[in-house]
């Protein structure tokens, strides 16, 4: 059986006190709200960028749309991406697996993304075999740190049993447990 | 040749005015770029990208796909959340209001003024003249005292100083998206709401959808793409008195 180890409730205890409700107590916890969300080391690779086959929408994120495809984000994993030259029968062809994804734009045949801290230009002209073409390391500081720096709002409380945080991804968050002021 | 003057002067405006929108539009493949919804936070304008993040606006010229470079990063305000492109401006939806900056020819983007309102989440959408932005309290991290659901109607004719004009109570509002006279505002689990703009300043409600979960939208001339947690949803609107449903695509299939 596992038990809570002192070290760990010294943990919990510093977490509680960093980044809880210490100077508003009264703070109304909201059921849902955009803020951030731990990723983890465990979750394996988090620079491996490639086209895979479609597969299920998950967690629905943000949509782009350019030339009769339609970008769709699934959270923190990558991005789908539908066929829609015909709008009455849209059919998922394929998914770009990009860990730690909130956002893209498109150039031409370059999608800019966030790979968790970096920004990545990815090469789509072939969606079954994309490339990365650049990556600009620590681009987006909010993400890769224990605690979301220089951020203010809420964030999921980071989980110690799942792995060491290797970054944040924005997402809904229910019922929000942290947050910094 | 006296009529010829004030033609080419204006179209001389038109072209400054409008050239950059030239680069979003289809018209050059290989360089075009495509289009997100309001709650975006990555944006392309020419050659650069435009990235919010919480507290800053970040610009890298992406000249060189194989080299793209950091170039600036602004401190705006606290709680940036969304970022629209119109023409060579752009407007940031933040918990404390709206913030204009304009970008000038080397891609650096100069502050120009903000509309302030209570603390609340807004997105913004805009057309040359009016800029619509959504403000939400449920739901919504530090909204302040005061603070109401509502759909603000922002004058923006003179950029350097954006009025409000009007201002609709809402259920909860979230993206929004323009396309001519028709505005579609998300009302998360409420449903989606469909405004005519005959006069822009007021916007009338044509219609409302019950049951569907929206949290943002992208009009595509006709076909309007309908994101929420449940489903990805296309409307046909290119019958404004018919405005229907024409596929559904959901989480897990």
């Amino acid at each position: 059986m596992k038990t809570r180890s002192p070290l760990s409730i010294a943990a919990l205890f510093l977490l509680l006190s960093t980044f809880s409700c210490t100077n508003s107590p009264l703070r109304e916890i909201p059921d849902e709200v955009v803020g951030l969300a731990p990723v983890y080391a465990a979750d394996g690779e988090w620079d491996d960028i490639s086209s895979e086959g479609p597969r299920a929408i998950e967690q629905l994120n943000k949509i782009y749309y350019k030339d009769s495809l339609i970008f769709v984000g699934e959270a923190n994993q990558g991005v789908h991406i539908v066929d829609n030259h015909d709008p009455a029968n849209p059919e998922r062809i394929g998914f770009i697996a990009l860990p730690g994804n909130s956002d893209i734009a498109i150039k031409g045949d370059v999608l800019y993304a966030n790979n968790l801290t970096d920004l990545v230009a990815i090469d789509i002209s072939n969606l079954d075999e994309v490339t990365v073409l650049s990556r600009v390391s620590d681009a987006f500081p909010n993400a890769g740190q224990e605690v979301p720096a220089n951020y203010i709002g809420y964030f999921e409380c980071p989980d110690p049993e799942l792995g060491s945080v290797i970054g944040w991804v924005e997402t809904t968050l229910k019922k929000p447990q942290c947050w910094q002021e | 040749m006296k009529p010829i003057t004030p033609l080419l002067v204006s179209l001389a405006l038109f072209v400054g005015l409008f050239g950059c929108a030239a680069d979003s539009d289809s018209a050059a493949p290989g360089s075009s770029t495509g289009v997100g919804g309001s709650l975006a936070r990555f944006t392309i304008l020419g050659d650069f990208l435009y990235t919010v993040d919480n507290t800053r606006l970040v610009t890298f010229d992406i000249s060189d796909p194989l080299a793209p470079e950091q170039v600036s990063a602004i401190n705006v305000t606290l709680g940036v959340e969304t970022i629209f492109p119109l023409k060579d401006h752009l407007l940031l939806g933040t918990q404390r209001g709206m913030f204009i900056y304009r970008v000038g020819p080397d891609g650096q983007p100069l502050y120009v003024s903000n509309y302030q309102h209570v603390v609340s989440c807004d997105p913004v959408v805009a057309n040359d003249t009016f800029a619509y932005v959504t403000l939400r309290v449920s739901e919504c991290r530090d909204a302040g005292v005061g603070a109401a659901n509502t759909l603000d109607v922002i004058d923006i004719r003179n950029i350097e100083s954006p009025q409000l004009v009007n201002q609709l109570p809402m259920d909860g509002p979230y993206g929004l998206g323009l396309d001519g006279e028709l505005l579609f505002v998300c009302l998360g689990v409420n449903g989606l709401q469909v405004f005519t703009l005959e006069d822009p300043s007021t916007p009338v409600e044509l219609k409302r959808f019950e049951g569907i979960n929206a949290v943002d939208v992208i009009p595509l001339e006709g076909t309007l793409l309908v994101v929420g947690p449940e489903a990805l949803l296309q409307l046909d609107y290119s019958d404004m008195d018919d405005i229907k449903v024409i596929s559904e695509m959901s989480i897990g299939s």
